[in-house]
């Protein structure tokens, strides 16, 4: 797009923010507008020849250029013509009505009954043609569990979480302290404190199967980790390893964080933030034949271990 | 200039809101600042450039004429009710929704759409404050190249061409849809005449646009249940295996606790899973490693600790 157009697009939103904010603050208006201070200046100032067809002093819209640079603020008259925004442009809405099913991911109770009537109305401006043209999934928790967390998150209250983990393939019962929910690449998260840990740890809402109630409160443990980071990188103890696969395993780096991945012979080199050895272990059983090389090898000590167990165990097995 | 280009544009579309009938060129290179002193090529030119560029943020500028009896003196105006957002009102729960909507996008252009949405929110009177709600945190990435170009491309429904699975494809995309971590295009493959759905971080190189907006329609098709029915297809037959303790819950939570005493190893407990033949199912249960075996089938079984062989021998 054109600077015009997105000027002349701003400016047709800023004549009736003006006027339905007497006396805006020029910093605060920027950031509303979402561009520095010096871009919204340079507004103000196509503004000032911009008015009523003819071109006469008086038909121009008026502003208060002293107050803007001695004081920052903004005081803009005789522009009652331009007094309510333009329609919302597609992209504008469909954003909008995207971003709101994120939010209604995460909102439980009352704040959940405001995102639907927020999208109820929306839609009215939109129009269901263009309403339809991004969808948006997230791997649902039963509403039950979403509630009864963010009630726990409003209420201050420790909870026992029933979890069936990811990495250790294992369900667990851990008290945590609630924090925040989170919306992340398609998943909803609880961010918590970890009792038994006595760390922050992340859990994905579709694996939590119950909610029960525990005993104490939540204590201040501070900011959880940045969850941008990765939660792999945010682990001291977490060692680089490298795999080799085929092209058939490729699809491993678009499922987990990986530090790089580069062409190598039979297919792909790939490296990988573990953290957790039990992780590791799953992956290379899950891949077997198509994993050509690992790096340490002592890295796969554990998943060839796991599979002379597994091959023990058959063997005890009756052959019915 | 740009700043003079921006006055005139400006001017252009006050003057046209405010029309009452349609405007013809002349009157407007006469009425609206900028337009004088241009030679009559210049000002065709510049004329016919503002009224796309006014098009092309969405000002629904009309042309048509004020005479039955001569139709083709072609004139221009906004009418107000098309221009204006309409009638629109929040309570105070739904702007603090609508504030933590602005903040969900992470990348950078369809992070600019929601902030624009807002201004012209905060533009009619409405408030959004995200600042209630501190225990939320949505977020929507997109670290797909492809996406963005996509965006558009179903935003102004412009048909793409790009690579996929080694083949050129020309599409006409319906929808994008974002499931488990990851956005798909859905859209009429114009190569295989079929609707088809396509992972958007598989396109091969980017996609280009062909032709010009507006191309097509969105079919009258339940578009929710085709999206459905390209997905994977259910499971087709069972098995039964044998899980330790607490562990495999993917498996647990799919099947059904089956009494299975005989022969067990201590601490497993029998359950039947339902699978999909073709899928990768051996795969999955070579996952668990020693914490689940396959009873039944005994092809199943077979394959894996086949697959477990070839692990534990190293084999590399």
């Amino acid at each position: 797009m054109s600077t015009s157009v997105e000027q002349v697009s701003r400016l047709l939103a800023l004549v009736p923010y003006l006027q339905a904010h007497p006396d805006a603050d020029l910093a605060e208006t920027a950031a509303a507008f979402g561009v520095t201070p010096r871009r919204l200046l340079a507004d103000l100032e196509v503004l000032w020849f911009v008015g009523l067809p003819g071109g006469l002093p008086g038909d121009l819209i008026d502003i208060d250029m002293d107050a803007v640079q001695s004081h920052g603020r903004i005081r803009l008259t005789n522009a009652e013509y331009l007094s309510r925004p333009m329609r919302f442009t597609i992209d504008e809405v469909t954003s909008l009505i995207v971003a709101l099913r994120a939010v209604r991911e995460v909102a439980g109770g009352e704040a959940g009954d405001a995102v639907d009537s927020a999208l109820a109305k929306l839609s009215t401006v939109a129009g269901a043609q263009e309403s339809r043209r991004v969808e948006f999934a997230v791997a649902t928790s039963e509403g039950g569990v979403r509630d009864r967390l963010a009630a726990a998150i409003a209420d201050g209250a420790a909870v026992r979480l029933t979890y069936d983990g990811l990495t250790r393939a294992e369900t667990t019962r851990p008290v945590v302290e609630p924090h925040r929910l989170t919306v992340r690449d398609g998943f909803v998260y609880l961010e918590a404190w970890s009792r038994d840990r006595s760390d922050w740890r992340t859990f994905r809402l579709d694996r939590v199967t119950a909610v029960d109630d525990a005993d104490g409160g939540v204590a201040d443990h501070g900011e959880p980790p940045p969850f941008d980071a990765g939660w792999l990188e945010v682990r001291a103890e977490a060692a680089l390893v490298s795999i080799t696969v085929t092209d058939h395993a490729r699809w491993i780096a678009e499922y987990y964080p990986v530090r790089s991945i580069t062409a190598a012979r039979g297919g792909w080199r790939i490296e990988l933030l573990v953290a957790d050895p039990a992780w590791l272990r799953a992956l290379l059983l899950r891949l077997g034949p198509d994993v050509l090389a690992v790096d340490p090898p002592t890295a796969a000590d554990s998943a060839r271990a796991a599979a002379s167990e597994a091959l023990g165990l058959y063997q005890a097995l009756p052959t019915e | 200039m740009a700043p003079r280009k921006s006055e005139r544009i400006m001017n252009l579309a006050i003057c046209l809101l405010l029309a009452r009938r349609f405007l013809d060129k002349n009157h407007l290179r006469e009425v609206v600042e900028g337009y004088g002193g241009l030679s009559d090529a210049a000002f065709e030119r510049t004329f016919e450039r503002d009224k796309d560029d006014l098009r092309a943020m969405g000002v629904p500028v009309e042309a048509g004429s004020n005479s039955t009896l001569f139709p083709d003196e072609i004139g221009y105006r906004i009418r107000r009710q098309d221009f204006e957002l309409p009638p629109i009102d929040f309570t105070a729960a739904e702007a603090t929704a609508l504030g933590l909507a602005s903040q969900v996008w992470g990348t950078a252009t369809l992070a600019e759409h929601t902030v624009s949405a807002l201004a012209k929110l905060r533009a009619a009177g409405v408030d959004p404050d995200a600042s209630r709600l501190s225990g939320l945190s949505p977020s929507i990435g997109a670290k797909e190249a492809a996406f963005e170009p996509l965006w558009q491309a179903t935003m102004t429904r412009t048909v793409v061409a790009f690579g996929y699975r080694g083949l050129p494809r020309e599409v006409e995309p319906w929808i994008l849809t974002y499931r488990r971590g990851s956005w798909y295009l859905l859209g009429l493959d114009r190569t295989r005449q079929a609707p088809r759905m396509f992972k958007v971080a598989r396109l091969e190189g980017e996609p280009r646009p062909v032709g010009r907006p507006g191309a097509y329609e969105l079919p009258d098709v339940d578009l929710a249940q085709l999206t459905r029915s390209l997905e994977p297809a259910p499971a087709d037959t069972s098995a039964v295996v044998a899980v330790r303790g607490d562990q495999a819950p993917d498996l647990r939570r799919r099947g059904e606790r089956v009494d299975r005493p005989d022969g067990l190893p201590s601490g497993f407990s029998a359950w039947r899973v339902p699978y999909r033949q073709e899928g990768d199912f051996v795969a999955e249960l070579c996952g668990y490693g020693a914490a689940v075996l396959v009873l039944e089938p005994l092809e199943l079984r077979r394959q894996v600790i086949e697959r477990l062989t070839t692990i534990a021998g190293g084999g590399r």
